[in-house]
This record gives structure tokens, sequence and C-alpha cells, in this order.
């Protein structure tokens, strides 16, 4: 079958993210953790939407209210000097 | 320290800062684009009473009306986090930190990707990326193309592109695989289709109504819709092939299409080549609502309304104190309701400041109303069933402040 990148920043495909799910039955964090998918440059901006519909497919279930995979700041790029500024903890 | 600080400069954070200012408040808007005025900017669509809907005519005349406010919008800041402080909100961005006492995120949507194989070729783009090359910047997106997803958004996008002289060779569906289902199943795509029809623009509704007889019927108008597809200014729009590749060695070079099921399966033996020299893929729009979730708001998943979504009540407050959101971060819907909602969120915010309470309270009333009569004549719908998603969200709301 032909290849189907989802998280583009870190090239996890389709198939890899579709594996872990079922190996492990496991949570979107636990799949970030194992694939690095939205773990990328741009935070889980882009591939986020398509994570959640393939956690949805794959389990069965519909999605939780709480954001699956929890969104961490920064939200955009920036630069370390800017980073600097703020206090993450 | 502001009194309300505006992340987002579309319909909903400019209508806000508008009437925050006729309440005297101290606002600043900042907006990450080069130009305010949100996805108004790429917006131009005929209404089904003929008239033109031009956004770039709509942005002016909010800008307009801020301007003789004497209203302060930044362009090119960029929101990366907030903090909740002890008098109100700190906003992280690339031009260092902001202080306001209140904050609206009225950061609007943000397009879902419908993978498909090839999509990281350099001449795949989403559909919102064509609209803005082609109405905000002018820019040819490429010689001939192919739409992949086909919803309100994409069909209303190509009739832009159309206009613009841009050439398309038809609009079809992505290849089902576990993240593309949704777009990909001819039948769901048809109830969508069916279910908006009749609201949506002029020429979604010749595409729709044709097959227009009631419930019953969809599977049916799915089982014969036209092989050749249906056209729209001679531009096929295909419900029973599926875009299953995306070729090309460094660039989008053709894409292999194939004839599939009401269901969506592939028909073998049905694969041709098409060449073309850019892809437009089309999966939806859902709340960019980010910035709520870092500073730790509430969240509902209410599908009617795009997805995840902060929660808040109808006079466009959250759970958590001078925080106030509004336009398609709290559901996706059409520019005029942004607008509306708006306005009434900065009326909210006004309240908080607590001068003249009585005529505020006034207007607040007339806001909530006309958000109301704004919705139920709304043109243009991307999800069936916004009233329900909206009073799902009321009780949510309900049950976790007074609950
Ligand atoms: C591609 C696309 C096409 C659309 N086409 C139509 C159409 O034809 N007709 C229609 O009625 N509706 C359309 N919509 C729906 C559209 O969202 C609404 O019409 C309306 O523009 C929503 O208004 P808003 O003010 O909520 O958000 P927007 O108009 O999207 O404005 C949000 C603003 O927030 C800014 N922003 C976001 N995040 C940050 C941040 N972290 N820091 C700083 N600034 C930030 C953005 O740059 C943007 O300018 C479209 C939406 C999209 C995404």
């Amino acid at each position: 079958m032909d290849r189907i990148v989802i998280c583009r920043c870190e090239e996890v495909d389709l198939e890899e993210i579709e594996q872990t799910l079922i190996n492990y039955q496991c949570s979107m964090r636990e799949i970030k953790l194992r694939t690095r998918a939205g773990m990328g440059y741009c935070g889980g901006r882009t591939c986020r939407p398509a994570l959640n519909a393939i956690l949805e497919k794959v389990s069965g279930e519909k999605q939780p209210h709480q954001i699956p995979l929890k969104v961490q700041p920064p939200v955009r790029p920036v630069s370390l000097g800017r980073i600097g500024e703020t206090n993450y903890e | 320290m502001y009194d309300v600080l505006i992340i987002g400069a579309g319909p909903a954070g400019l209508s806000a800062a508008i009437a925050a200012r006729e309440w005297n408040l101290n606002v600043l808007v900042i907006d990450e684009f080069l130009k305010p005025g949100g996805r108004l900017l790429g917006q131009l669509h005929q209404e089904p009473d003929g008239k033109w809907w031009n956004g770039i005519e709509e942005s002016k005349i909010l800008l307009e009306k801020a301007k003789e406010l004497n209203t302060d919008i930044r362009c090119g800041i960029s929101a990366h986090t907030i903090e909740k402080t002890d008098h109100g909100f700190s906003v992280y961005t690339n031009e260092g930190i902001l202080e306001a006492e209140n904050l609206l995120i009225a950061t609007g949507a943000a397009e879902s990707p419908a993978p498909i194989p090839g999509w990281t070729l350099p001449g795949v783009m989403s559909i919102g990326a064509a609209q803005v090359m082609t109405n905000v910047h002018r820019v040819r997106v490429g010689k001939k193309g192919i739409v992949v997803g086909v919803n309100v958004l994409s069909v209303a996008i190509a009739r832009e592109m159309q206009l613009a002289g841009i050439d398309l060779e038809c609009m079809a569906l992505p290849a089902i695989n576990s993240a593309t289902e949704s777009h990909g199943s001819p039948k769901k795509v048809m109830k969508a289709l069916l279910r908006i029809a009749h609201l949506a623009p002029s020429t979604a509704i010749r595409f729709g109504s044709r097959f227009m007889k009631g419930d019953g019927t969809k599977a049916l108008a799915v089982k014969f819709f036209p092989k050749s597809g249906v056209k729209m200014w001679g531009m096929p729009i295909h419900l029973r092939k599926a875009v299953t590749r995306i070729n090309g060695t460094n660039q989008v070079e053709s894409v292999t299409i194939c004839d599939i099921t009401a269901d969506g399966e592939i028909i073998p033996g049905s694969e041709r080549n098409i060449e073309v020299d850019f892809v437009c893929i089309a999966g939806g729009l859902y709340p960019l609502a980010e910035l709520a979730a870092v500073i730790g708001c509430p969240f509902q998943y209410i599908e009617e309304l795009g997805g995840h979504v902060p929660v808040h009540n109808e006079q466009m407050e959250t759970p958590l104190e001078g925080l106030f959101v509004a336009g398609n971060i709290t559901g996706i819907e059409s520019a005029k309701v942004a607008r509306a909602q708006g306005t009434l969120a900065g009326l909210s915010i006004a309240k908080r400041k607590g001068q003249n309470l009585a005529k505020l309270e006034n207007q607040i009333q007339q806001a909530k109303m006309n958000v109301r009569t704004i919705r139920e004549n709304a043109t243009i719908q991307f999800h069936p069933g916004i009233e329900k998603g909206r009073s799902r969200m009321e009780e949510a709301y309900y049950d976790i402040v007074h609950g």
C-alpha cells in the first residue's frame, strides 16, 4: 500500500499510528510518546485533527470533551530569545 | 495595562473592538497576519438572492469604523502563550509581553487535512491556502489543478478560482482511510451537502436540489449520481470518484483517480491518471482554540460546532473570569454570525467595567437577539444542526459554572 504521512514534521505514517493504537490500545498521549506524531516543529497544529480522526475510527469511540492531545505552549514557533522572557513550567 | 486585549482581527475581533471602543474602553487588537480582516479577506460568493458577499469590502467597512474610534490594531503579532495574572492576563507574543484586564480570543478556524498518498508533495495545498493566494495575494496557484474534498467551503472556493480564471479539472473525494473517512464516503458527503443545500451559495443549491426529494432518496441519490459528475459552470463535481494518489518526483505532476461505490470502496480497474500541477485538499474546518486550551479553559466536543470548543455562554463569557471568546473559535459559522458575536462580546466586556449598566444591558439583549436572527437566516452553513450544538454548549456552561 502507498505510504500516507500523517505527522509531517516527524514523518510518522498512518500505518505506524494505526499499528501502535491497535498493539497498545493506548491514549493519544502515548501515541505521541511512542511515535513522536504531533511532537514536531508545528506543535501538532497540522496533524492533530487527523490523529483525532484516526483514534475515533480505530477505537470506535467518539472523541472525549477533553482535547485528546494536550495543547502545549508555545502554540507558535518562537525564538529562544523570546522564550527566555516567559516562565514556562 | 489594557482594558481588553483582542487576539484576532477577523470579523469577530474587529466588531468586538468597535463595540468596546464605543464604550470608551482601552483596547488593543493584535493579529499575526500582515493585514487585518481575517478570513473576510478571501471571501467572494453569490448568495441565493443573487447579491454578492464581498469580504474585502466588508472588512473595509469594519476597519473604517474602528479607525474612526481610534482603535489600536497591530498586525504581524502572534500570540504564543497566555497566562492568568492577579489583575488579568499576560499575553506572550513575538513582540514581547502584553498585559490586559480582559482577554477576547477571536482566532477563528483552521483547516483539517485529508491525508492521502503524496499529499506532502510541493504543489499540494489546502483549499483555504488556494483561496488566500487567489483572492488576497492575487497569485496564480498553478496552471491546472484538482480539488480533493467536496463540501460547502471547497465548492465556494472552487467557484472563486473559476472566476479568477484558474483551470480546474474537477472536484472529487479523497480515497478513504481512517483519517479521511468522513470526507471520502459518497453517502456521508451527499448527506452533508443535502442538509445544507437549501441554504448554500447558489452554485451548491443547483448542485444539491436535483436530488433533494426527502430523506429516503439519499442512498438513491448517491447511486444515481451521474458518473460524469454534476457540472458547476463547466467543471464536474464527482461524488463517485476518489483521488487515491498524488504523483510526482519533486512536485505534483498528476493524480490517480478511481471510480468508487456508494460507500467509497474503490472499483478495481477503474484507475486513470490526470495531469495537474496543483492539488487543493479540503478536509473541513475546526475551531482554532489552542490559546484557550493553554490557559486551562474547559472544553466540549460538539460535532455540530466543528469539534472541540471552549466552554462559553450566550454572552460569550468563558468560566474563566475576564476571558471571552467570539467568532469561529466558538463554532464554525459564516462571517455574518462571527461579526454579530463580536459585537456581543465587546458589549459583555464593557459590562465588566460597570458603567451605565441599564443602557448596556439593553444593548446586550439586542446583540444577543441579533446573533440568533442572523444565525436563523444564514445563507451559508458549514455544519448541519448548529442550533442543537449551540444549546448543548449552553447546557455545558450551566453545568460547569452552576453545576
Ligand atoms: C479557508 C477559509 C475559508 C472560509 N471561507 C468562508 C466563506 O467563503 N464565507 C463565510 O461566510 N465563511 C467562510 N469561512 C469561515 C470563516 O471562518 C468566517 O467567515 C469568519 O471569517 C470567522 O471570523 P473570525 O473573526 O472568527 O475569524 P477569522 O476571520 O479567521 O480571524 C481570525 C484572525 O485571528 C488571527 N490569529 C489566529 N491565531 C492567532 C494568534 N495566535 N496570534 C495572533 N493572531 C492570531 C488570524 O490571523 C486571523 O486574522 C472560511 C474559513 C476559512 C478557514
